[in-house]
């Protein structure tokens, strides 16, 4: 078993290497909602645009918070849902798996 | 090889048509049609990617095109999720460093 203090190392945001710790601390500050978390930390701005975290960030917030995770306040997403060239937009038929 | 010849559902490992990649510069036999990132764990290969801040590997995470941490420069293209892409004949694939290069016009 993990002590806490290793839990506290844990990454919640892979891409941009955030962690537990960190999300923590800006709660702490009274950051209550993931776009806050998000714009201090970068939390959710890396390659996968907050797919992994988000809603591990949300769940963090409700936990040290006591606010419902229903009423935690959810990022914007917008499109496309996943990573895409704008050149597919172009080549009708062409799919994401070439990757071009 | 590390793959599963004998699956308890899927049944034995079909025989299938091998493409030639080129990883780190070396070459390797790839199933036709499976994902990189298949191919590399068959092989043993389990580190794809370094990350930019902590230096720490990376390797395959979620699996189904999500979670980007499996991505690696192919064909002089950085952060290509590889494992859902399909390997290609002649197919350059590279460890990739931090956020990676550009080796080609876009």
């Amino acid at each position: 078993m993990m002590d806490v203090d290793d839990k506290k190392d844990f990454f919640i945001c892979r891409c941009e290497e955030v962690t537990l710790r960190e999300i923590e601390e800006v709660i702490d500050e009274g950051y209550h909602s993931i776009d806050d978390v998000k714009r201090i930390t970068r939390a959710g701005m890396g390659l996968c645009q907050g797919r992994s975290c988000s809603k591990v960030i949300a769940r963090i917030i409700s936990q040290k918070t006591g606010m419902p995770l229903e009423e935690v306040l959810q990022t914007s997403y917008r499109f496309p849902v996943r990573t895409e060239k704008m050149r597919v937009l172009e080549e009708e038929g062409d799919s994401d798996a070439q990757n071009r | 090889m590390r793959r599963i010849g004998e699956h308890p559902v899927l049944g034995p490992l079909p025989d299938s048509e091998m493409v030639r990649i080129v990883v780190d510069g070396e070459p390797m036999l790839a199933r036709k049609g499976e994902m990189i990132a298949a191919a590399l764990l068959a092989a043993g290969k389990q580190y794809f990617r370094k990350t930019i801040k902590t230096q720490e590997p990376r390797g395959i995470y979620c699996g189904i095109g999500r979670c980007t941490d499996c991505v690696m420069t192919v064909n002089g293209i950085p952060n290509v999720r590889t494992c859902v892409t399909p390997v290609e004949e002649g197919m350059e694939i590279e460890t990739q460093m931090g956020y990676g290069h550009w080796k080609q016009e876009r």
